[in-house]
């Protein structure tokens, strides 16, 4: 379909948007069409994804796209500090740690995140590890994260378009879909970012630094302290997931049903998942669990540190790997909650559909051919 | 009315006649025969400890005898707790100065309750009572809120040679950890916990008051001390004990622990412990029975912390000069309880985590290090007031060294999520050079004061790596530089000569120069009396042809202020390897060379002597450089992460 359809079609979504609710309110009768359980939708997602390599392909290079400057900056400055210097040879064909740790006692900006841990899979426990402390990021990390997640935003529409239809939309179809939604997916990130500087900038504080230590300040085992903080991190953590769950069916149900109001979005979201609440919770373990998988096989496989030869090229192939899988990962998310969401809601009011299947039948057979 | 109230004290404290116990003597049973030390300042303590109140309630008969050439018109103790009392303290302002801030939340953030204190009840000197007349002094800053040094003045002063018993009753408040000191749940460490005498020098009372950055001083002598805790609590002290005594009516057991020639007492107990027991053997060297008071969830552990306390007994033992005590007491504190790593005489505090990798050496470097404290400030008790680098900094190489000897290879290990999931990064195997002296908290901290400076005036956010770092540092570059056989020899000659006793810096310089045979005073200068950096490169190579050979130019500078000679490596393409010799004085020095062929790189300080050098990669240059090559390999790696990272944020998108 080309982008001149989807105008098309959303401006007749636009003008029947009033009925939307009508629609969601019929769709909740039962059986009215086959109910996808969890499985089948995260099956159905992969399948998805699979078919679309290019959208993986484009997500990549998208990601290799902010962080390669960054990293070439940072190349120039370990490029500096090295110079000609022996220390160079050591660097090169191991970890001279030494040089690591003099060249972090002057770095500034960029050069402070240069640390062991960005070596294997210390990289991952690093950037977990941050996220669920909360750590705070040198402000060229930030911005670089900020530019990404617009990124993000941006191409949304089109990679859930892409998936809902299940079939090429093509690069002027993808662009015009991310384009529509890019100002409603803007205002989607506003409450977004709303929601999530709660969390992070009230609730997390909060649970951490005050309520944490106020648990555990007599606590004397550290088995103890710990399971109290594994709790705190998976409360906080399934609060986290619930919202990005809202928020991804809301992205869901804009695209799929060309939603303008995102306040509405949220609540069909919010809708869609309270009607079939084990499903959508069971898809996003699911999910949640092949990225438990793709991290833990990059756990056993991760490269050291190396040397600056093939090794070093066999390391960031694996590295790009990993970072291929989590970006499948992030994209199966999507959709897999496509799938379930055409597969649980299926209404007149869809503008991004997969094409219908014929059924299988010598008629049907015939019609094909 | 004071001698009744303090009998009733004793009273208290001692508590009815009970069932005792007898308990089988370790060896040396706390006793040196012949004594080992002046024996100045003897302590007989009765103290009972009520762990719902958190209070200790105590008496103690002090025997001094004034060993200086002066007479004694008043007594100067120690009120260590008091630094704890509030924020007003000398201790706890001069912490507000340091990164840590006031009361961080393990150290008394909490209730009042959190606070200490310490509060003497009643003071006879000679039987006479001069409580009233007692005060608090502020020796070092004048502080009239700081209460850590108390006064008692004289009616007679006490004449050199002559002796008088002191009667001190005190009540204390234990606090929530302040300076490994306090409590915890059920775990208690009480240190630093009695009124102590300061030392008394022919310049007066060296009596400090607790400042934040440093530790103690005080004379040897015998400790007798009953402890009476709740009857099924483990106890662990200083010295051994001699005597059990349970109280049935108020479920109580009095534990009375001795030891001669120690100058500090510090002891523990909670009912948690488990107890280890095992014994170091060693041809050569005493038997030594060690006790080993472990958390339950780190019984696992038990043989990690016998076999880094056996590595330090040898090695030190052997480096240095034999334990002389037959026991030695290791106590692994309760998370939380901020006791860990610190030492005391014949008893320390070790310190590790529920999960503890191996190849990594926690608890191995703590254990060494907090167990070679019984021979660098135990036994050679060095004023830590103002020359802690004597202990701290000694003894940081020695543990080094020890570790390197035991424990190599051992990786470095990141923690996660809140700091308690350990990744071990083996291809980072850590070296004692570098990582065991604490080089990099040295490269960050080399101006911030003199060595020289009293070590209890150091700016005391920096004041560790100057204490611990740089020592540590200078001692491995006289290894380095001297060799290992004459710097054992150094520190043998040292710890012979000064066991026992109380040297000061220019003790151990004379013994340097005597035993090396070499004038060392101007070495000391650079290290001890300044600030100054060293920092020696290669400014500028250049080979080029110049006719049928090549001319090279090699320029070496020295960046840094500090002086130290240092060897020049060339090398050539040929293979031909040329080292120069160059005093390091002047600010640059050039090489020039006529080879056939090229040069190839040019180093200074390439066997790395000099380990204070605070920026290494300058020492070198090559005309094959690989800098490219390296930024390359690290920028794709940090990538990565970076990808990683951004994929984290993404998450939420």
């Amino acid at each position: 379909m080309s982008g001149a359809d989807q105008r098309t079609e959303s401006e007749h979504l636009r003008q029947g948007h009033g009925g939307q609710l009508e629609l969601d309110a019929k769709a909740e009768r039962p059986a009215l069409q086959l109910r996808r359980g969890a499985l089948g939708a995260a099956i159905d997602g992969i399948r998805r994804v699979t078919r679309a390599p290019a959208i993986l392909l484009g997500v990549w290079a998208l990601t290799l796209c902010v962080s390669l400057p960054l990293a070439l900056a940072l190349r120039g400055m370990l490029a500096q500090h090295l110079g000609s210097s022996l220390a160079a040879d050591t660097a090169a064909s191991g970890v001279n740690y030494d040089w690591m740790q003099e060249f972090g006692n002057q770095a500034t900006g960029l050069g402070v995140t240069f640390k062991p841990t960005i070596i294997g899979f210390g990289a991952v426990l690093d950037n977990l590890s941050a996220f669920l402390d909360n750590t705070s990021r040198p402000i060229v990390i930030v911005g670089a994260a900020t530019i990404y997640v617009s990124i993000w935003i941006f191409v949304a529409g089109g990679i859930l378009d892409r998936y809902a239809r299940d079939r090429a939309t093509r690069a002027y179809g993808f662009f015009a879909t991310s384009g529509v939604f890019f100002f409603r997916f803007i205002r989607l990130a506003a409450v977004q970012w709303v929601v999530y500087g709660v969390l992070f900038g009230s609730l997390h504080p909060w649970l951490f630094n005050r309520l944490y230590p106020r648990i555990t300040h007599e606590v004397s085992v550290e088995r103890t302290a710990f399971l109290v903080r594994a709790a705190f991190y998976l409360a906080f953590g399934v609060l986290v997931a619930a919202c990005a769950m809202i928020f991804d069916y809301a992205k869901v149900r804009a695209v799929v049903e060309d939603r303008r109001s995102m306040l509405s979005a949220i609540n069909a979201s919010l809708g869609f998942i309270r009607r079939n609440f084990a499903a959508a919770v069971a898809l996003f373990a699911t999910n949640f669990a092949l990225f438990a998988l793709a991290v833990g096989i990059y756990a056993l496989i991760a490269p050291g540190a190396g040397g600056s030869g093939v090794s070093l090229w066999i390391g960031l192939a694996i590295g790009q790997l990993y970072i291929a899988a989590r970006i499948w990962v992030k994209l199966v998310f999507w959709a897999s909650e496509i799938a379930l969401f055409q597969g649980r809601l299926a209404h007149a009011g869809y503008v991004a559909r997969p094409q219908p299947a014929w059924p299988d039948s010598p008629a049907a057979e015939a019609i094909q051919s | 009315m004071r001698r009744a109230l303090l009998w009733l004290l004793s009273i208290l404290v001692a508590g009815p006649a009970g069932t005792s116990t007898a308990i089988a003597q370790p060896a040396g049973s706390g006793s040196l025969n012949p004594p080992r030390s002046p024996r100045n300042a003897n302590y007989t303590i009765t103290a009972r400890l009520d762990p719902a109140t958190r209070t200790i309630t105590a008496l103690e008969v002090i025997t001094w005898r004034n060993i200086t050439s002066r007479p004694a018109t008043d007594l100067q103790f120690h009120l260590y707790w008091n630094a704890w009392k509030n924020t007003r303290s000398t201790f706890m302002r001069e912490r507000a100065l340091g990164e840590a801030g006031i009361a961080p939340a393990a150290e008394g953030s909490g209730s009042a309750g959190e606070w200490a204190r310490i509060d003497v009840t009643g003071v006879k000197v000679g039987g006479i009572d001069r409580t009233a007349s007692r005060r608090f002094i502020a020796p070092d800053d004048d502080n009239a809120d700081d209460e850590t040094v108390m006064s008692v003045p004289l009616v007679e002063p006490i004449a050199p040679g002559a002796a008088a018993q002191v009667d001190v009753a005190w009540t204390a408040h234990v606090p929530r950890t302040f300076a490994r000191t306090g409590a915890i749940g059920n775990f208690f460490f009480i240190a630093q916990w009695f009124p102590k005498l300061g030392v008394l020098q022919e310049e007066g009372w060296n009596c400090h008051q607790f400042h934040a950055s440093t530790e103690f001083f005080s004379d040897f002598g015998i400790y007798d001390v009953s402890l009476t805790v709740p009857a099924d609590w483990v106890v662990g002290a200083t010295g051994v004990r001699r005597r059990l005594r349970f109280d049935n009516p108020r479920n109580t057991a009095t534990h009375r622990y001795y030891q001669e020639d120690v100058h500090d007492f510090a002891w523990t107990t909670s009912p948690d412990y488990l107890e280890r027991t095992a014994r170091f053997e060693q041809p050569g060297l005493p038997p030594v029975d060690m006790r080993l008071l472990l958390q339950p969830e780190h019984a696992n552990q038990a043989e990690r912390h016998f076999d880094a306390t056996r590595t330090t007994l040898k090695y030190y033992g052997e480096w240095f000069g034999p334990y002389p005590y037959r026991h030695i007491t290791i106590v692994d504190p309760a998370y939380q309880s901020g006791a860990g790593g610190m030492e005391y005489p014949t008893l320390f505090t070790a310190g590790t985590r529920w999960l503890a990798p191996s190849r990594v050496t926690t608890p191995e470097g703590v254990t060494v290090h907090e167990a070679g404290h019984q021979f660098w400030y135990g036994i050679v008790a060095n004023n830590e007031f103002e020359d802690a680098w004597m202990d701290e900094g000694f003894n940081t190489f020695s543990t080094a060294r020890a570790v390197a000897q035991a424990y190599d290879p051992n990786y470095l290990a990141l923690r996660y999520f809140g700091g308690f999931i350990p990744w071990v990064f083996r291809d980072i195997e850590l070296s004692r050079e570098t990582e065991g002296n604490r080089l990099a908290g040295y490269r960050r901290d080399a101006k911030s004061d003199a060595q020289s400076t009293p070590s209890f005036r150091y700016f005391p956010a920096t004041g560790g790596s100057i204490t611990y770092n740089k020592t540590a540092l200078w001692l491995n570059t006289m290894e380095r530089w001297l060799g290992w056989p004459t710097l054992q020899r150094i520190l043998s000659t040292h710890f012979d000569r000064w066991q026992f006793k109380h040297p000061a810096p220019r003790d151990f310089f004379d013994v340097v120069n005597e035993v090396s045979g070499r004038d060392l005073d101007w070495f000391f200068d650079q290290m001890y009396l300044s600030s100054n950096v060293f920092d020696y490169g290669v400014q500028d190579l250049k080979s080029g042809r110049d006719g049928d050979h090549y001319r090279t130019s090699l320029v070496v500078r020295r960046f840094g202020e500090a002086l130290f000679p240092v060897d020049v490596l060339v090398t050539f393409a040929n293979g031909e390897r040329v080292t120069e010799h160059w005093d390091g004085k002047d600010r640059w020095k050039l090489f020039t060379y006529a080879r056939t062929g090229p040069a190839v790189s040019a180093q200074v300080d390439p066997n790395r002597v000099l380990l204070l050098d605070v920026d290494r990669t300058n020492n070198s240059k090559t005309l094959e450089p690989k800098g490219a090559h390296a930024a390359t390999k690290w920028s794709l790696k940090w990538m990565v992460w970076l990808q990683d990272c951004l994929l984290s944020w993404a998450a939420l998108a």
